[in-house]
């Protein structure tokens, strides 16, 4: 999957994933992708309801990768609209 | 200073119908599926905490939200509270709140503590009886405990079986058996489990060990229940009516013939629904038949249902208990089957059936022992409160 920004928030909790990826957008232009990794589980759901709710943006994928530990990272990319 | 509140000081707020403004955080898909009900004094806000991120700087943000947007939806002078997924969130928007000057209270562990926050209230205590409500307030569950002379039963017992064993433990009583009014499902039993950890039997009446969609024999370990049979609890009595309409093996138990638990049939403000074993048409007649069959039991009984719909239907102690008499003139369906007889009581609950939950067909098959989910797939199979009344409990 392509992408132009990666944002690294793992360890953070809810809110911080959405706030640190709006201030990531803000920074980008419209058409970009971003992909942001996460640890909480709950970020899921979170920029699925985002998504929802938020005209401005499109949530592409989620997925979920391993870590070098084995410990899951939930991958979400966002497009900038 | 952020000021915190446990979910169960909120809930005796709620209870006594103490005027309460809650803001929920959480976006409106999640707010849809499940959100705090309160009395009639009681607001809830669903303000998306995402719609608030501008700069990305949060206390900046918020601040500005709450002062653009929600100056006139809340006052400086009454208290808020505020909630959210699991706490992170709620809390920091609760200091941006107090900041400007509010009266806040942060929900602590959020929804997903308010969510398996049970509570506890005492119906009678005495050596010989002691019965206690234990419920599950944010999906309307009710189960009871009752103890005789150190020898303890469980009606209906809630899927966190440690809310039982613990408080049973305290109370210095050893459990002798379970016992479950029909397979749920709205909610997962944890009767075989407890059963299996403490080596006690548990009854169930054996229709319903049969999945009524599925149609196929479930895979429990329990024993049959039967009409008329008797169970001695210490120096209790406890006896089983077969009232079969909201499930076949439906049935109800009389404590000492006086406490009578209802299950899924009567409840405080409706009676229970006919379908949910995908065949209401047939059950129905049967449900009224059973339905009429308890009115005739003496007025003084007291009804200790399964389910609430509302928490404005708990009585001044925090209990969801009524007298039979007063219900066959309170409770509308009850009061209808009375006076108008089962003909038309079959046609009104036919024509008051709210949405059927599918979800409800994968919980009957854990309760039934032909699947067994993790506790992430339960919460999620649990979501949202139950709908195991007539529609007009939901209005």
């Amino acid at each position: 999957m392509n992408y132009d920004v990666m944002l690294d928030v793992r360890g953070l909790n809810c809110p911080m994933p959405i706030v640190k990826t709006k201030q990531e957008l803000n920074k980008v232009e419209s058409g970009k992708i971003l992909k942001v990794l996460t640890t909480d589980k709950g970020s899921i759901k979170d920029f699925q309801g985002w998504a929802n709710t938020d005209k401005t943006i499109e949530l592409i994928k989620q997925e979920t990768e391993k870590d070098e530990n084995g410990k899951e990272i939930y991958v979400h990319y966002v497009k900038k609209k | 200073m952020t000021k915190n509140i446990s979910p169960s000081e909120l809930y005796e707020k709620m209870l006594k119908d103490e005027n309460i403004t809650i803001i929920d955080l959480r976006s409106p898909d999640k707010f849809k599926n499940h959100k705090i009900e309160g009395k009639d004094n009681f607001r809830i806000l669903n303000i998306y905490y995402a719609q608030m991120i501008e700069t990305g700087d949060i206390d900046k943000d918020m601040k500005n939200y709450i002062t653009k947007n929600l100056s006139n939806a809340i006052s400086k002078d009454q208290p808020i509270y505020v909630i959210c997924s699991e706490g992170g969130t709620s809390e920091i928007f609760a200091r941006n709140l107090s900041e400007l000057g509010y009266d806040v209270y942060n929900v602590v562990g959020g929804m997903k503590e308010w969510f398996n926050y049970y509570d506890y209230k005492t119906v009678i205590e005495t050596p010989e009886l002691s019965i206690y409500q234990v419920s599950r307030i944010s999906r309307g569950d009710l189960s009871w405990i009752i103890i005789s002379n150190k020898e303890a039963t469980i009606i209906d017992p809630l899927r966190h079986i440690e809310k039982y064993t613990d408080f049973i433990n305290q109370k210095g009583a050893k459990i002798k058996f379970i016992l479950d009014t029909h397979a749920h499902a709205d909610h997962i039993s944890s009767g075989p489990k407890l059963s299996k950890i403490l080596n006690v039997p548990y009854y169930l009446h054996p229709y319903d060990a049969i999945h009524p969609i599925d149609m196929i024999p479930g895979k429990l370990n329990f024993e049959y229940l039967k009409d008329g049979d008797v169970f001695n609890l210490g120096s209790a009595k406890i006896e089983v009516i077969h009232v079969p309409g909201h499930t076949l093996g439906n049935v109800v138990f009389l404590l000492n013939g006086k406490y009578l638990f209802t299950g899924d049939t009567i409840f405080i403000l409706s009676v229970a629904r006919p379908d949910l074993g995908g065949r209401g048409e047939t059950w129905a007649p049967l449900q009224a038949e059973s339905l009429y069959k308890l009115t005739q039991l003496p007025d003084e009984t007291i009804v200790l249902p399964a389910h609430f719909s509302k928490i404005s239907e708990a009585n001044e102690q925090g209990l969801y208990i009524e007298k039979l008499g007063n219900l066959k003139k309170t409770n509308d369906a009850l009061n209808l089957l009375i006076t108008k007889g089962k003909e038309e009581f079959i046609r009104f609950m036919l024509s008051s059936l709210p949405v059927f939950p599918p979800q409800y067909v994968e919980i009957k098959r854990v309760n039934a022992g032909l699947i067994e989910v993790d506790d992430e797939k339960a919460d999620e199979l649990e979501t949202g409160k139950n709908v195991c009344a007539l529609s007009q409990a939901y209005v």
